[in-house]
């Protein structure tokens, strides 16, 4: 029956998260490993999974996320398999392994509940941007999945005084370690970004990396789903 | 991220990928026709200086193992392995090559393909149809080539005269009419490590007058697979085992003819008298002419299937050994390629399939991830990393690098540079040459770059004022990398040497400046704006087209039309017209009040458009 389906029949579990195809990905949930997802990113599961929209902990922490509306994070807690997408794009899964990483807020997926992790506006950006470009730096032992419109592309910003740029709205991820700062495109004539009219950069200098997507698309998705 | 190249096209395997360790991959049929598709290594004369570098199903490969023909497998009615780094330094081009095998004519052919594919991921793709030959009866599809790094050309150029003919052009030697004993003279390069013991279990079914000439490719096939891993084996041992098959009803005197002669004439081989009896004993015991074939030394799987007549077991193991004696001869597994597989080398499957083991074993591959075939088949020296099964489990080893290495930029080196299939990297160092860009389209840049607003001209006053919705570019000058993309689009960087391409203007996403471009209007009924407007660039330059999904190239016929939504690009020396009498659009979408606009292409043979799966 199927045969054509029958090649996208989950794989055997061998880690916490993994990527089933490039748009999901497949979170092996324990009791007392929770993980914290976006609300509405859930497409299936197996197993006991009970779901806790904007639980107090993330509201703590994530208070202002989003002009107060509260986080847009679920708590999944159970024994089970969850499988997570965002409307068809890419899901990259990293292990942190000690390691640390400052993600876009629409870019952001899921992340062990254990991990340090926090809310923060991007500096130097707010007063350029209508309405803010949040990030969550996450860091810590434990499993993180983003999302990138299109296969995402890693940039290493090299160490000397070079500054990287980056269009706001294709930046999907960033290490921890880099200087960041907005930077206005100050000739009157250039129109970076989108065409209308704010042309703005980050600028990110020091030593990692940059994890962009090709797209400019920045729309949250799941946040519209309501 | 598949490049798909046009015939004439050509780029460096680095760009393409990594790795060195490529699949190549040809899929080439028409009905009621057979091909043998091989490999001539070249030397830089562009002669075939070595026999030893002409690898087809009596030799299934070179000797340092370099090039090595896999069999049919995903798909494809042939394959090879080749391992750039391991050509020795006289073979500077790998030609690919298809010749008809008995009557016909290339333009028979159906769509086919050549592929390459380097780490299970499938890195470029030539395609082309039976259209683009007339009576053309060889082809050479493809070649790799070494010019200051190896380097990937889509040829698609047809031969006449077949198998002999390219032989002929690369300097090969034909050996007309020896008999047997030339394999001293005419066939030294294959035969060297051929042991005359080795054939004569396989030449005794078929009769006495061949023994020493059908030895010689038998055993030069022999020995060779004995090493190829494990999986490889059963493609290997049975292209071993291929050769015995079609030496016995082959007539002497062509497999004496050196390696061209067999060719050609083996292959109606299949209907062999022989096979039938033989076929009862291998089935009862398959190990007792390994045995005998003692020659080959290797694992035992090797000499297993190799034990096996073709026909032998293509039908016991496909029919299942019940049925194993009823039919015999006309068995061809795999219906597609009529009977000749057999000496198209592999039917992996078959051999594999035989009784025990789980019938499906040799298949599995073809099913999901056809680029990962290449891989399971060809285990050992993976030079390329990540070369496990598991296609989609994260890269293991923990760390934001380790996680996202696979997605890390690549090396530089050339001005544009596609990063993965929807991002470009366009290098301004390189030649300081400004570069025109949509705006909004940089994604990322480094060092010092300026992005200044491009007044577009009269491009832009056209453009702008009739639609009322301008092409805006940005000039991006200085030093430094900008990274382009938009709304993940595919993007396709375009060289253009001194050609010219039409393209949608919705469909540009940059280009160099010094290309000469100029706007054309096409004017039609019912195209929204009143007109397509489309760039027309020609010079030495790259323009990058972006589509929504993955594009089709369409050769134009006297009969192609294209929905002027969805067209992308076509090749300048095209003549479009506009035609609007066709209604398939109000029917299909009901609503819709306007008129179907279809665009009709005149040319002559060699244009091409390209469509794309989306109507903006």
């Amino acid at each position: 029956m199927n045969q054509p389906l029958a090649g996208c029949a989950p794989a055997p579990v061998t880690a916490r998260m993994e990527n089933h195809g490039s748009h999901m990905v497949k979170v092996a949930l324990q009791t007392g490993n929770d993980l914290f997802a976006r609300v509405g990113s859930m497409v299936a599961y197996e197993g006991f999974i009970q779901y806790e929209p904007n639980p107090p902990a993330v509201r703590q922490i994530a208070r202002d996320w989003m002009t107060g509306e509260g986080a847009p994070l679920m708590k999944c807690s159970g024994d089970g398999l969850l499988y997570l997408a965002d409307y068809g794009a890419d899901v990259v899964v990293i292990d942190l392994g000690g390691d640390g990483i400052s993600v876009n807020a629409t870019n952001l997926l899921a992340f062990d509940a254990h991990l340090q992790w926090g809310v923060e506006r991007v500096k130097g950006l707010a007063k350029f941007a209508g309405q803010g470009l949040w990030n969550t730096t996450i860091s810590g032992h434990g499993w993180v999945a983003l999302t990138s419109r299109g296969t995402p592309i890693v940039v290493d910003c090299g160490s000397g005084e070079d500054e990287t740029y980056v269009d706001p709205d294709a930046l999907v991820a960033w290490s921890p370690g880099l200087k960041v700062k907005g930077r206005r495109s100050f000739k009157a004539q250039s129109l970076i970004g989108r065409g209308s009219g704010e042309a703005f950069q980050l600028a990110f200098s020091g030593q990692g990396i940059v994890v962009v997507q090709p797209s400019e698309d920045s729309a949250d998705r799941l946040r519209f789903r309501g | 991220m598949t490049r798909e190249f046009q015939r004439g096209h050509k780029a460096r395997i680095s760009d393409l990928t990594r790795g060195t360790d490529l699949y190549v991959g040809v899929q080439i049929a028409g009905p009621g026709l057979t091909f043998d598709i091989s490999c001539f290594g070249l030397d830089a004369d562009e002669r075939l200086s070595d026999d030893r570098y002409f690898v087809f199903y009596n030799q299934p490969k070179s000797p340092e193992e370099a090039i090595q023909l896999l069999g049919p497998q995903a798909g494809d009615t042939e394959s090879f392995r080749v391992t750039l780094d391991r050509i020795p330094p006289h073979i500077r081009k790998l030609t690919f090559t298809a010749t008809i095998d008995g009557a016909g004519q290339m333009a028979q052919i159906g769509p086919g393909h050549l592929r390459i594919a380097a780490g299970g991921q499938e890195v470029a793709r030539y395609s082309f149809t039976g259209s683009e030959f007339t009576t053309e009866r060889a082809v050479m599809l493809g070649d790799i080539y070494y010019k200051d790094g190896w380097r990937f050309a889509a040829v698609g150029q047809g031969f006449d005269g077949g198998l002999e003919a390219l032989l002929k052009n690369f300097g090969g030697e034909v050996l007309e009419d020896e008999d047997s004993g030339s394999r001293s003279d005419g066939v030294p390069g294959f035969a060297p490590p051929a042991e005359d013991d080795a054939p004569p279990p396989f030449a005794v079914p078929s009769g006495p007058s061949t023994p020493a000439a059908p030895p010689a490719p038998a055993a030069a096939a022999g020995p060779a697979p004995a090493t190829p891993a494990p999986t490889g084996a059963a493609p290997a041992g049975s292209s071993q085992s291929a050769a015995p098959q079609e030496t016995p009803p082959a007539p002497p005197s062509p497999a004496s003819r050196a390696a061209p002669g067999p060719a050609p004439a083996a292959t109606p081989a299949p209907a062999a008298p022989a096979p039938p009896v033989y076929a009862a004993p291998t089935v009862a015991a398959p190990m007792p002419p390994a045995g005998d074939t003692a020659t080959p030394p290797p694992p035992s799987p090797a000499p297993a299937p190799a034990a096996y007549d073709p026909q032998a077991h293509a039908q016991p193991s496909f029919g299942g050994p019940p049925h194993a004696p009823a039919p015999a001869p006309s068995a061809p597994p795999p219906p597609g390629y009529g009977q000749p597989p057999a000496p198209q080398a592999p039917t992996p499957p078959p051999g594999y399939g035989q009784p025990t083991p789980p019938p499906g074993h040799g298949q599995q591959p073809p099913f999901g991830q056809v680029p990962g075939a290449p891989r399971t088949a060809v285990p050992q020296g993976l030079p390329q990393g990540d070369t496990q099964g598991v296609p989609d489990s994260p890269p293991q080893g923990a760390g934001v690098t380790a996680a996202l290495q696979k997605y890390k930029e690549t090396p530089t080196g050339q001005r544009w540079t596609l990063q993965n299939g929807t991002l470009v990297r366009v290098d301004l160092g390189t030649d300081g040459l400004p570069v025109l860009a949509k705006q909004g389209s940089m994604v990322l840049y480094q060092g010092k770059v300026d992005f200044s607003y491009k007044g577009a001209g009269v491009m832009g006053r056209i453009v702008g004022n009739v639609t009322g919705q301008e092409m805006q570019l940005m000039r991006c000058t200085g030093q430094g990398q900008v990274f382009l993309a938009e709304d993940a689009t595919h993007l396709h960087p375009v060289e253009l040497q001194g050609d010219a391409i039409c393209v949608s203007a919705d469909n540009v996403l940059a280009f160099d400046e010094s290309l000469h471009y100029e706007v054309r209007r096409i004017e039609g009924h019912g195209i929204p704006g009143g007109a397509l407007f489309t760039l027309q660039f020609q010079g030495t330059g790259t323009v990058v087209v972006k589509t929504h999904g993955t594009p089709v190239v369409l050769p134009v016929t006297p009969t192609t039309f294209v929905d002027s939504n969805a067209v992308v690009a076509w090749s300048a020396a095209a003549q479009v017209i506009v035609s609007s009498q066709v209604h398939t659009r109000r029917n299909a979408y009901p609503g819709h009040t306007g008129e179907g606009v279809n665009l009709q292409f005149r040319a002559a043979p060699g244009n091409f458009v390209v469509v794309q799966p989306y109507e903006v």
